[in-house]
């Protein structure tokens, strides 16, 4: 016992310490370019003299991406995007041409120069930036998300974790959906298959891209079908220009004019006209580009290159030379060794994984408290010579050790629930269930101490002031309950409290850096346990020292 | 909905939630299988007089009872992919999900073996035989906990007890049908486990009056 103290209190500790210490290092870091005049960073670009002499804008548009892009009854063509191109054609102060593309042709014809930009529905991506140049920010995002039938009540991912989930063959996120989010994938050949089977209800729902869900859901075919998970794997829009345009006064414009549809809530109200449900890409992004630093300046302003702050640029195109400090370091060794440390390096990460950390040993303290408390009172209940009190609390107790605490949190939160339309604070619940089931445990070490001290003192019973003197023959186990449950505290996750667990798997699914993140909890929870198990002891042996006086 | 109807309903689900209990108790004996072996290995070696041996299995057993079952029941189910090809053979090594979750309840069936039957064994040396034959109780009783502590695998994902009853009020699509439903869930896991306690209690102690008259003689 000695030896495995010493050896994983280091590595636990150290892992713990780097998290506390960096949050307070970190927090210049990241902030190489701000507030730097701006303006010689940009070249003249041919492409918009071009335009501003034409005096039309060419945008390259869907037309079978409802409601993104479509044709209306009339046969215009219409839609979420199209109502951005045309924001910016007046901007410009040029005339729209709208041409159709399609998904495999769009950044050719913006390269081979037959159009000035794509704006259609065109995911942003480390590839696609080698072949054309990308506008940041991003003035959209799509995800994966499941279309469930009407009866389905799953609200997150964590509720569909071994569900059968039908999907089409070759989809990009299949694999990553599986690992991060535990899926049992039924694969189909076409997605007019796949959304077969989940009419006949062979799985929960269809996995597909969110956006061309909204689409389907609107169809009276898939009248009462919904799509409640949040979209995972979200992958941001972009619009395109030509590589060649890269560095020059057109991405400039372009991008302060998506900028200002940030600020001004633009999109928002867009969104809204064309009945697309909100995303929260939109939501996170107009309060991000609303906010002002201490001088009343916006917070989101271009650095002497040109770029945007690192803040507010997407975190996925950060590369180690964006930044500087600890983000530096951490991306650095991501960039060579694909070790994702986002957890010591990333301040938000580093807050949720703190937070998390907190809320677990504040569900560990108290879960001891209230399952000591629970066992004692129900042993003195059990001790006392009082008419059916007794019986009670003694069928109590079996009842309590007899079922599973997850169980009883089910009952608890959904079934009472349901019937008496109540929700119960989930946090509570845990604690509650956890110390009853526990504290049978300790109820049942008391008794059983109690009866074999009659052995010698056949007057004795159980009371509170008088508990003290079974420390000798109960300590022992009751430490062990003690310490069973706080190796238990992380059902709470199954409720969304957000625990380590929790905290831990939202990372996962945001970051996929499933290695680190599983290990790094590894090592939080063998590194609670421990302190647990010290501090139980050490509280163990100065009740029997203060027992062994008293007598 | 009235009694009577909430009553067919759950005598039409109770085969599908008996099979559901069923799983519940195979991933108990698998975990109680696996994690008796390595924990009698570990107890093995902490009784041997190479004192290696016996540092290593301290700090094993150490390990297996600090590690958290659920947490390593995440661990696993990220970490240990669903197939693994044994390498320069044919041989493909299937973790479902169900197998990942006994592999970690056996973490802590491991520690418990590993303290207990070194008791045991050391019982046995010194020629309390029936003192060492308390191990078999206390392990059926820590089978019991294994089998309420398996209930956490449909966290995971598992197929078991508590996931089915959610996919049976899915089914059914009537909220009023949860409570009943859970607590006749409770009902399975208090009437598998509660008479065998009783009776796991009975036994160690007609074992211990046995003992008692002996160790009065010597």
């Amino acid at each position: 016992m000695r030896i495995s103290r010493i050896t994983a209190l280091p590595v636990g500790f150290s892992l713990l310490l780097c998290t506390v210490f960096f949050s307070m290092v970190d927090l210049g870091a990241a902030q190489k370019t701000r507030n730097l005049p701006s303006g010689s960073a940009f070249f003249a670009s041919e492409r918009l003299a071009l335009i501003k002499r034409r005096g039309t804008l060419i945008v390259g548009v869907k037309t079978d991406y409802p409601p993104f892009g479509m044709l209306n009854h009339l046969g215009e063509s219409e839609g979420f995007e199209h109502d951005l191109a045309a924001d910016i054609a007046k901007r410009l102060g040029v005339k729209l041409s709208k041409v159709s593309v399609t998904g495999s042709n769009r950044l050719q014809k913006v390269q081979e120069g037959t159009i000035d930009m794509v704006l259609a529905t065109t995911g942003d991506t480390a590839e696609r930036r080698q072949i054309a140049t990308m506008i940041e920010p991003n003035y959209y995002a799509s995800g994966v998300t499941l279309l469930m039938p009407p009866q389905e009540n799953a609200k997150d991912w964590a509720d569909i974790r071994g569900k059968k989930v039908c999907a089409t063959q070759g989809s990009y996120f299949n694999r990553t959906m599986q690992q991060r989010y535990l899926l049992d994938l039924q694969m189909y050949n076409t997605a007019r298959d796949a959304k077969l089977a989940v009419k006949n209800g062979r799985c929960i729902g269809y996995l597909f891209d969110n956006t061309a869900v909204l689409n389907d859901l609107t169809k009276p075919e898939w009248k009462g079908y919904k799509a409640p998970l949040p979209p995972a794997l979200v992958t941001p829009w972009a619009i395109a220009i030509s590589i060649k345009e890269r560095g020059s006064d057109f991405e400039k414009v372009l991008g302060d004019i998506v900028a200002d549809w940030h600020r001004s809530g633009f999109l928002i109200e867009r969104e809204k006209a064309w009945n697309i449900p909100p995303s929260k890409f939109l939501v996170d992004s107009y309060e991000l580009w609303q906010k002002k630093d201490s001088a009343g300046k916006p917070f989101c302003q271009r650095g002497v290159d040109g770029a945007w702050n690192a803040e507010c640029r997407n975190k996925i195109f950060l590369v180690s030379s964006d930044v500087s400090g600890l983000t530096q370091m951490g991306l650095w060794l991501n960039e060579r060794t694909g070790i994702n440390l986002t957890l010591i390096y990333d301040s938000f990460d580093r807050m949720q994984y703190l937070k998390g950390l907190a809320t677990t040993l504040l569900l560990t303290v108290m879960c001891i408290i209230c399952s000591l408390a629970f066992g004692i009172v129900g042993a003195v209940c059990a001790e006392a010579r009082i008419m059916l009190l007794a019986p009670l609390a003694k069928a109590g107790c079996a009842v309590a050790r007899m079922n599973p605490p997850l169980t009883s949190m089910y009952v608890l939160l959904f079934g009472v629930g349901s019937i008496y339309g109540i929700s119960l604070p989930a946090l509570a619940v845990v604690v509650w269930c956890l110390s009853v089931y526990t504290g049978g445990g300790v109820m049942a070490a008391f008794l059983e101490a109690a009866a074999t001290f009659r052995l010698q003192h056949p007057e004795y019973q159980l009371r509170l002031s008088n508990v003290r003197q079974l420390a000798w023959l109960a300590s022992g186990s009751v430490t062990a309950s003690l310490i069973n449950v706080s190796k238990a505290t992380m059902m709470a996750s199954a409720f969304a409290v957000p625990e380590l667990l929790s905290v831990t798997t939202s990372i996962i699914n945001e970051r996929g850096n499933v290695g680190v993140m599983m290990n790094a909890l590894l090592l939080t929870y063998l590194l609670i346990i421990f302190c647990v198990v010290r501090l139980l002891r050490n509280l163990e042996n100065r009740v029997l020292e203060a027992a062994q006086t008293e007598n | 909905m009235n009694a009577t109807e909430m009553l067919k309903h759950l005598y039409a689900w109770t085969p599908f939630l008996l099979s559901g209990f069923g799983m519940n108790i195979l991933i108990s004996l698998v975990a109680m299988a696996i994690g008796t072996a390595a924990g009698w290995v570990l107890a093995l070696m902490r009784v041997s007089s190479r004192p290696r041996l016996k540092v290593f299995s301290l700090v094993a057993t150490e390990f297996s009872r600090s590690i958290p079952t659920i947490v390593f029941q995440f661990y696993l189910a990220f970490m240990l992919p669903v197939e693994i090809l044994i390498p320069s053979t044919n041989v493909i090594l299937v973790f479902p999900v169900w197998v990942k979750a006994a592999l970690a309840l056996a973490i802590a069936v491991i520690g418990f073996t590993s303290d207990n039957l070194t008791i045991a064994m050391e019982e046995w040396k010194m020629g309390n035989t029936s003192a060492a034959f308390l191990f078999i109780p206390s392990w059926t009783s820590y089978a019991l906990i294994i089998v309420m502590a398996s209930s956490t695998a449909s966290i995971i994902g598992v197929g078991e007890l508590l996931s089915r009853c959610n996919t049976v009020i899915n089914a059914i699509g009537n909220t009023q049908l949860m409570l009943p439903i859970y607590l006749y869930a409770c009902l399975f896991f208090f009437g598998f486990c509660f008479p065998l306690t009783l009776l796991m209690k009975r036994i160690s102690k007609i074992m211990l009056l046995r003992l008692a008259p002996k160790e009065a003689d010597s």
